[in-house]
């Protein structure tokens, strides 16, 4: 309440300021000023007198009590009155052209400016009410009041918040109902759909793996060979195999099975997928606009050794999708006549191990049958690639190649060194222990680290050497740790001589650690 | 009838081995998972076992213990995706395993070698 | 004049307010709309992983999973069996016996063959000592190491866990989690992939296992939980997961892994000093040391983030438990935001500092108190008669609506991505708890929190200078004696 009142008087003190001692907006002129005080009964602290001058004055009327008439210096002046009704019928009992009307605001004589502005004052406040708003029925006139009451409240919320406010606020909320609730039948729908798939893949599962088992065990590659589409649509009921999911989750257990089968089950996979006509879902696939849709068009046609598809899928080797991209990758890789590395060695984004890990799997089948040309990734320009190359000669077990990296001992990085030094280590490369010497003092720590190890399986009496001097720099820990390993792995008598000479406490720990039987490869 | 006791989590796999030994007039028991495998082993009597290395819960070595332990004449042949990792391979063998069967695998050579060990 | 300032106040605060909330608005509608790309995205790329070339290509990186344990002896051996299955080529297991009062230890030595060893290990992160590291020379658990040390709690106990690890990429789990045989082949994923930016942890979401039948270390049948309190927890996680983080590594502004199931580049957790055992939020506070500890040295990276369900978990339905759970996680946010105040708005930290950071100290850490203001402040508005109920009533509606539209939209991720929860029952039962939790639950969360700051602020826990200066660089960690000043 009082806030209001407050703001309300900020407000009527700004009115007052805009329109000074003016007349006020809702009395034009003084005659209807004059006209709405005869309309009211009373206003609080406003009254008004009779005057008259001397000249005037004649015994008639100054007798009447009711006005009881006091003399001024220059005047007759009568009673206060406060009731505006009764002015007409008092004048009408004076001579009317010389009898003046005085007003009085708290007592003050004031002029018709000035009541005209504390009556709108009052009016601002609800102490007054306008007489044509009087009239207005009961009900009416208190909301008026009320309303009148709470309006400059209302204006300043009006800035903030109240309407528009919650407006926006009645708008969110239907647009919140109408989300949940489409959210929710939504979801029912879904769920059912989505439970009744599932029911559906597991049901096609245990209708495919009998009859795909039969044909795999019971017919020769030839005859599958030889069966004729009659045959093939016998083999599952019509109304099934006309599904898509069907055919889909038929992809999947092909695909499945011929991923850990091997020899000539291999062989007679991939004909019936053609001989099923699952062909043609894979070419849809690959034109598919969706990458995903693509992706498993690809590693159809990868598993299934789809070569006549194999235009489609070079159209896709350069695509900006990664996925996309490194499949259709490996799938040439896969599929291709001659194993080109080529596109590999110039690649220029960096190979992820995921990547990796992706094209080994390939690289690893195909190398049986096919000869690849594992150097021309040492040339590469891309760090990662060479990394890779690297990798490839050792868990490929191409002794053969060591030669080869031998070449580029020199020229190669750091990091590219220490996957050097392990692929010498696996592949038990005796003849690159001068490199591994040398690498054993790098700054390099992972370098250091990894020839250090390799040092315990291919050192020599320099290698020793180099560990005994590397221990004398007082080594961190773990460093420490693989340099006594590896001296344990060369020569036991070096490393006890080396304990009993250096019995610290670290280097007596690190010794029973490495004769604890249970920890052997730890 | 020998009994065999084929241990695998993949269904596909399993019901593959199952078909072809069954033609070679083997009874088999399927079992998807370490724990039922073990429990398989104690109360079936298999004459073989072939097992996956990794499965829910136990993995194969564990499997392959037990059996030893219990069971030291039963033969296992051990059928494992890890056919890489020389380290498993070794620590089968060193348990005494029979036979190491790398995935992909043909199921006509895990029958000969099957029938070998039983005959 | 008094008077005027009150109104004053009473006047700014509701514009406050009302920024507020359809901030609020718009912030949720921004998380589905990134979280559903995001999964859009991390679905379609699922489709053509091959998780069974990750098991034996000799280049994934090799894992060691670290599991504390502190008086699990009844389901020890059971959990440790269930971790020494999981599908994948080069991975250790080392549970930390943390001072347990039981026979934890006793039970993996008989169950495992194990015996005392002379492992020789440098304590790079300082940790409560060691009192025996034991190896089995039974080679079927040739993965498995048991550490047994003094108690110190679970960041301690994964300290030490940290320095025996061999491995390059640490696994920090609880060890009663149940494990998908697939998880860690999904989650060294993301490691693999990136070659521009490094990626230094990948966060997992976390299933309720409560009332779900589990068979051999997997869930096989779902089921939603018998009590009201563990239903809301699954659309809790629901949200939580697969909206709220899936949207947060939609901008690569992820702050929060789960102690549960995270994964972590070792050198990395290295190079920052490991866990920081003096905070409840241990897990929340090294991914933002780390990620800190990246923008310091200005390399690209990113924390991933991986929807699977992988990792269940039972919650407590207990409300006590549940109430000193949700105390002890707002004292954790507390004490990370107050560790590493030096972040927020600096747009050195890019999106850490100036997206994730504000996020969280407004809407995690602050959120329950600006409830409880808004709370007050409609009430004082109702005293002094200056309250309009149609407002207060769309607003309150909006609120509410906000919160079942976030809510279902989170289960219908669920739906989509995964199916889980098959029975329509099940459905329905969740639907209940969605419409009822803004008025049943909420409020308790809310009070829960508040008890969270109360507490801090009394100092339980209390490491209070150190956490009141906070932290200078994310490497800061390591001038830290932790253990002078424990005792």
């Amino acid at each position: 309440m009082l806030k209001k009142t407050i703001i309300s008087w900020c407000i009527c003190l700004l009115v007052f300021e805009g329109f000074g001692q003016g007349i006020s907006v809702r009395f034009q002129d003084s005659t209807s000023l004059i006209n709405e005080i005869k309309e009211q009964e009373s206003i609080p602290n406003l009254f008004f007198r009779f005057e008259f001058p001397f000249t005037e004055a004649r015994g008639l009327f100054l007798s009447d009590s009711s006005f009881s008439w006091s003399k001024t210096d220059s005047s007759y002046i009568s009673k206060p009155f406060t009731n505006g009704k009764e002015i007409d019928s008092l004048f009408l009992t004076l001579p009317a052209d010389s009898i003046d009307l005085k007003f009085f605001v708290f007592e003050e004589k004031s002029d018709i400016k000035g009541v005209a502005s504390y009556l709108e004052t009052l009016h601002d406040t609800g102490d007054f009410i306008l007489s044509e708003d009087q009239q207005r029925p009961e009900k009416d006139l208190v909301l008026m009041a009320s309303r009148n009451h709470y309006e400059p409240l209302d204006e300043y919320r009006n800035k903030l918040m109240s309407d528009k406010g919650l407006f926006s606020v009645t708008l969110i909320n239907i647009l919140f109902i109408i989300l949940s609730i489409f959210m929710i039948i939504f979801m029912v729908i879904f769920k059912k759909k989505r439970n009744q798939r599932e029911y559906n893949i597991k049901a096609f599962e245990n209708e495919i793996i009998e009859p795909l088992t039969t044909i795999l065990f019971e017919k020769s590659l030839d005859e599958i060979k030889e069966m004729t589409p009659e045959m093939i649509s016998s083999i599952y009921p019509k109304q099934i195999f006309q599904k898509r999911l069907f055919k889909k989750v038929l992809i999947d257990k092909i695909i499945g099975l011929n991923k850990k089968m091997k020899g000539d089950f291999k062989d007679k996979l991939k004909v019936l997928y053609k001989k099923f006509g699952l062909v043609e879902i894979t070419k849809s696939n690959l034109k598919h606009r969706h990458w995903d849709n693509v992706v498993s068009g690809l590693v159809q046609v990868n598993e299934m050794d789809l070569t006549d598809l194999l235009p489609l899928v070079k159209e896709h080797s350069q695509s900006s999708n990664f996925h996309v991209r490194s499949q259709a990758g490996a799938t040439l890789l896969n599929l291709s006549e001659k194993v080109d590395l080529k596109f590999l060695r110039d690649q220029s984004y960096p190979l992820s191990d995921w990547q990796q890990m992706h094209y080994l799997r390939i690289i690893k089948f195909v190398s049986s049958s096919k000869s690849l040309n594992i150097p021309i990734l040492f040339s590469s320009e891309n760090q990662s690639v060479r990394e890779f190359g690297i990798k490839l000669v050792r868990m490929l077990g191409r002794v053969d190649l060591i030669e080869e990296l031998h070449k580029i001992n020199k020229q190669v990085l750091e990091e590219e060194k220490a996957e050097l030094i392990k692929t010498y280590d696996v592949l038990g490369a005796h003849m690159e222990v001068d490199f591994i010497n040398q690498c054993m003092t790098s700054d390099n720590s992972e370098l250091q680290k990894e020839a250090i190890k390799s040092a315990g399986n291919l050192g020599n009496e320099e290698s020793e050497k180099i560990i005994l001097d590397l221990l004398n720099q007082d080594p961190d820990f773990p460093t420490r740790k693989i340099l006594l390993r590896s001296l344990f792995k060369l020569n036991k008598q070096t490393f006890e001589e080396y304990i009993l000479t250096h019995a610290s406490h670290e280097n007596l720990s690190i010794q029973a650690h490495l004769l604890d039987p249970v920890l052997n490869h730890v | 009838m020998k009994k065999i006791l084929i241990i695998e989590d993949d269904l596909l796999i399993s019901s593959l081995v199952q078909f072809r030994l069954k033609k070679d007039g083997y009874e088999t028991v399927l079992v998807k998972d370490g724990n039922e495998g073990i429990d398989a082993i104690d109360h079936q009597n298999p004459d073989l076992i072939i097992t996956d290395v990794m499965m829910p819960f136990r993995s194969g070595i564990e499997i392959i213990h037990h059996a030893k332990k219990n069971h030291p004449d039963v033969p296992i042949i051990v059928l494992s995706s890890l056919g890489e990792e020389e380290e498993v391979v070794l620590e089968a063998f060193n348990l005494g395993v029979v036979d190491f069967i790398p995935k992909p695998f043909n199921p006509n050579e895990l029958a000969i070698r099957v029938k070998r060990v039983l005959r | 004049m008094y008077n005027f300032l009150f109104y004053f106040l009473i006047e700014l605060f509701g514009v406050a307010f009302m920024i507020l909330s359809f901030s609020v608005v718009i912030i949720y509608l921004t998380i589905m709309v990134l979280s559903a790309l995001e999964m859009r995205d991390f679905r379609k790329k699922n489709q053509y992983a091959d998780y069974q070339d990750i098991i034996t290509s000799p280049i994934a990186p090799g894992v060691s999973i670290i599991a504390p344990a502190f008086n699990e002896g009844s389901n020890i051996v059971q959990n440790a069996k269930s971790l020494l299955s999981l599908h994948y080529g080069r991975f250790e297991v080392i549970i930390v016996n943390d001072g347990s009062k039981d026979d934890t230890l006793q039970k993996l030595i008989d169950a495992f063959e194990l015996k005392k060893t002379d492992y020789a290990f440098h304590p790079e992160i300082e940790s409560q000592p060691v009192r025996g590291i034991y190896k089995s020379p039974n080679k079927s658990y040739r993965r498995l190491v048991v550490v047994d040390k003094e108690n110190g709690g679970k960041a301690d106990a994964l300290n030490a866990g940290i320095n025996i690890s061999q491995m390059e990429i640490l696994a920090c789990i609880d060890v009663d989690c149940i494990l998908s045989s697939d998880s860690i082949t999904r989650m060294v994923r993301p490691f693999m992939e990136e070659t521009n930016r490094k990626v230094i942890a990948v966060g997992g979401a976390i299933g309720i296992a409560n009332n779900c039948d589990v068979k051999d270390g997997t869930v096989t049948k779902y089921r939603a939980p018998e009590t009201t309190l563990g239903r809301f927890q699954v659309i809790e996680y629901c949200r939580a997961f697969l909206m709220g983080r899936m949207a947060w590594s939609r901008i690569n502004g992820l702050m929060l892994i789960s102690g549960a199931f995270g994964f972590f580049k070792r050198d990395l957790v290295m190079a920052v000093g490991g866990y920081f055992p003096k905070t409840v939020g241990e897990d929340m506070e090294l991914v933002v040391r780390m990620r800190r500890y990246m923008e310091e040295k200005r390399i690209p990276y990113k924390v991933s983030f991986i929807p699977d369900p992988l990792c269940w978990t039972e919650v407590p339905e207990d409300q006590d438990v549940l109430a000193r759970q949700r105390n002890r996680w707002m004292r954790g946010t507390i004490e990370t935001l107050q560790l590493h105040r030096k972040i927020g708005f600096n747009p050195r930290y890019g999106i850490l500092g100036m997206i994730s950071y504000p996020f969280w100290a407004l809407f995690e850490k602050f959120a329950p108190i600006i409830e409880i203001i808004g709370l007050i402040y409609t009430l004082i508005l109702m005293i002094i008669g200056d309250f309009s109920a149609i407002y207060f009533l769309g607003l309150l509606l909006m609120v509410y609506l906000l919160s079942l539209m976030v809510s279902s939209f989170s289960l219908l991720y669920e739906q989509i991505a995964f199916n889980n929860y098959k029975d329509k029952k099940d459905l329905n039962r969740l639907i209940w708890i969605i419409l009822l939790e803004p008025i049943l639950i909420h409020p308790k969360v809310v009070l829960w929190a508040i008890k969270g700051h109360i507490d801090f602020i009394i100092g339980k826990g209390g490491w209070g200078k150190m956490i009141r200066t906070g932290f200078k660089t994310a490497e800061d960690r390591k001038n830290i004696e932790t253990q002078s000043n424990s005792i």
